[in-house]
């Protein structure tokens, strides 16, 4: 099996690289999107096995991704991991309802979140194989 | 009064003074309609229903004299205009009268029909301008947390972008840095996360002021905390070549309050004595009961840096206090540190000092309210001085079907707390403070005045709640059961005090086997409900 893809949703093309750069460095494959739009189009197309969103999003923002996510059969079982700007105490609880796996401030601790992908990602890679 | 429907309510029990007031508001010629009423009861009534434009109000009524009159008046209509007619000429209760919020207060078979009808103009006049001056300074004070909130969020993106690639660079994933440019990045990432932690504190204290910030108490190991915040704070202590030391005396009984928000204290109060210890310092955090004092545990974190000056000591806790005599002059940070500490604190009901000698060092302490199972079952299991008939011990089991737990387990618990809470009566079942734990499995004990019969109306209240929530019942098994808490023998006459003390270390006993808890725990610290003593 090829390393894990995550795919990647953030409106801010520098943090995107950023992120990139950060998982690439860890093995993993990743994807990019740039709003709500996309991020859904894409999770249909590459089949992630992991997604980082961002919550302030054109197009459909990151709650809004979140619930299509939930929606569908084929996409509800990809861990989504939120990483935003705004505030946990406002956005926490929302996002973790909507079905978010994990929940983190930007800016995030590198090496704290590495360790929940790799925490979340198995069971994903587990559901993500065709049986 | 101009509006031609102005609509006057007189509380007034006597007929002869109501029909004076009467017959002054027809002479002024003004367009009103008089409802009168003559018990308080009915006046409060009233005012429920159809507030009027205002109120002329006597004090002595059948059900009410004196000062209590108004107050119930404003308590039930703040934003209706009040005018006392009293018979006495009291000027002391007058000026108490108008401090409260009422209007005027006039003597009555002083005023004269115009006298009367210009202070009901007037104090419609004077509440309707201090209604919109409340209300700017709530818009204000909203959009200032708009702002603060707006403002943080538009300067986190900008910091984490400077975050990552800073961290990239030092972590060597854009080729190889040389020992210079690293210290150089090393350098820029700490101003960095100075500038978060800042970004963090102007939230935080906006939120402090707005009265946004809520302490959810649980029982809580207050040396675990002090662990906890020593391991997290231990970085910069020994970049710093500061000492760290913990001294927690083991017989102190669990804490109540919010685990999080105590973290918080204990890490901002730490952070800052390291700041100010040069190295080769120490910094010393410790835990102790004091006899004088037995219903709380006192924190304290000691440092051997520069000490305050006796002038600042006061200040210190003050919104944006700064010391001039900071090590790091050109560091200064916002001056919120202590001041949301401060608040956290209070919120918990505690208090928060510092002792220092310039040159000394300082040490900053507080207290945190300890955990008693007697004291919060006493209002709710007693009545009318005596206890209840029945009391029953109601347990929620919540247990994850996988572990870990999938999803945020500590919000799945805070969520279930929350919603627990409304399935109880406030007056006589009481919710425990849950234990902190990472089990993927967590329990909820109810203390509820009732017996086992009626106890399964509540039992099935819960369980219909949880099972709304989202998630919940797709990750856990939910296990709802009571039963009976065996009441003390009254034949030995024990006081009330004793009875409720008695039905709370059974509690207590029964609250430990449902937790699984060893009957011989370790510690005598590690009791799961509390402090039966």
């Amino acid at each position: 099996m090829s390393s894990p893809k995550i795919l990647i949703v953030d409106d801010d093309p520098d943090l995107r690289q950023a992120l990139k750069l950060r998982l690439r460095a860890n093995h993993y494959d990743t994807v990019h999107a740039v709003d709500g739009y996309s991020a859904i189009a894409l999770a249909y197309k590459e089949h992630p096995n992991l997604i980082i969103l961002d919550l302030g999003l054109p197009a459909g923002n990151g709650f809004v991704v979140l619930d299509r996510l939930q929606a569908d059969d084929k996409l509800s079982s990809i861990p989504v991991i939120v990483l935003t700007a705004r505030d946990a105490q406002s956005s926490e609880q929302r996002a973790l309802e909507a079905g978010a796996a994990a929940f983190f401030q930007k800016p995030a601790d590198n090496a704290e979140l590495l360790s929940v992908i790799r925490a979340t990602l198995p069971k994903a890679t587990a559901t993500a194989l065709p049986s | 009064m101009n509006d031609p429907s102005t609509h006057v309510l007189m509380i007034e029990d006597n007929p002869g003074d109501a029909d004076l007031v009467r017959l002054r508001l027809v002479e002024s010629k003004a367009p009103v309609d008089v409802s009168c009423v003559d018990r308080l009861a009915d006046g409060l009534a009233f005012l429920a229903m159809q507030p009027p434009a205002v109120v002329l109000l006597d004090l002595n009524l059948p059900d009410s004299q004196g000062a209590e009159t108004f107050r119930k008046v404003l308590e039930k209509a703040p934003d209706v205009p009040i005018i006392i007619l009293s018979g006495q000429d009291d000027e002391g209760l007058a000026v108490r009268a108008l401090h409260q919020g009422v209007q005027d207060y006039l003597v009555k078979g002083t005023f004269t029909s115009a006298g009367l009808d210009r202070a009901m103009r007037y104090a419609v006049e004077r509440q309707a301008l201090l209604r919109s001056l409340e209300m700017s300074r709530k818009q204000q004070l909203e959009f200032k947390n708009q702002f603060l909130s707006h403002v943080s969020h538009e300067l986190r993106t900008p910091l984490t972008c400077i975050h990552q690639f800073v961290t990239i660079l030092l972590d060597g994933l854009a080729g190889e840095v040389s020992a210079e440019q690293r210290d150089h990045l090393a350098t820029i990432l700490k101003s960095v996360n100075q500038l978060g932690a800042m970004v963090r504190d102007l939230l935080e204290a906006s939120r402090v002021e707005a009265g946004k910030i809520r302490v959810e108490p649980h029982c809580v190991s207050i040396g675990d905390l002090i662990r906890l915040a020593v391991a997290m704070t231990r970085a910069a202590a020994h970049q710093k070549q500061v000492g760290l030391e913990i001294g927690v005396d083991t017989r102190i009984p669990f804490v109540h309050g919010d685990p999080d928000r105590i973290l918080e204290v204990l890490i901002n109060l730490i952070d800052n004595s390291i700041k100010f210890t040069p190295s080769g310092g120490a910094v010393t955090v410790q835990a102790c009961l004091a006899p004088t004092d037995p219903d709380f545990v006192y924190v304290s974190v000691a440092d051997t840096g520069c000490g305050i000056d006796p002038k600042a000591k006061a200040l210190i806790f003050e919104r944006l206090y700064q010391d001039p005599n900071s090590i790091d002059n050109s560091r200064k940070g916002l001056g919120l540190g202590l001041f949301i500490t401060k608040e956290l604190v209070t919120l918990h009901g505690g208090r928060i000092w510092v002792a220092s000698e310039p040159g000394h060092g300082s040490t900053f302490s507080f207290t945190l309210p300890l955990y008693s199972l007697g004291k919060l079952l006493f209002p709710v299991i007693s009545k009318d001085g005596a206890l209840r008939e029945a009391i029953v011990l109601v347990k929620v089991n919540l247990k994850a079907r996988s572990n870990p737990p999938r999803g945020n387990w500590k919000e799945a618990g805070r969520r279930s707390l929350e919603l627990l809470q409304r399935c109880v009566y406030l007056d006589k079942d009481v919710v425990l403070p849950p234990m902190t734990t990472s089990r993927p499995e967590q329990t909820f004990l109810v203390v509820a005045s009732t017996d086992l019969t009626r106890a399964e109306i509540m039992m099935s209240r819960i369980r219909g709640q949880l099972e709304k929530l989202p998630d919940l019942k797709a990750s856990c098994e939910l296990e709802v059961s009571a039963c009976a808490v065996p009441l003390p023998d009254l034949a030995a006459g024990p006081s009330l005090e004793e009875q409720v003390q008695e039905v709370a270390s059974r509690v207590t006993e029964m609250a430990r086997s449902a937790l699984g808890m060893e009957r011989n725990s370790t510690q005598e610290n590690e009791e799961p409900a509390g402090d039966p003593a």
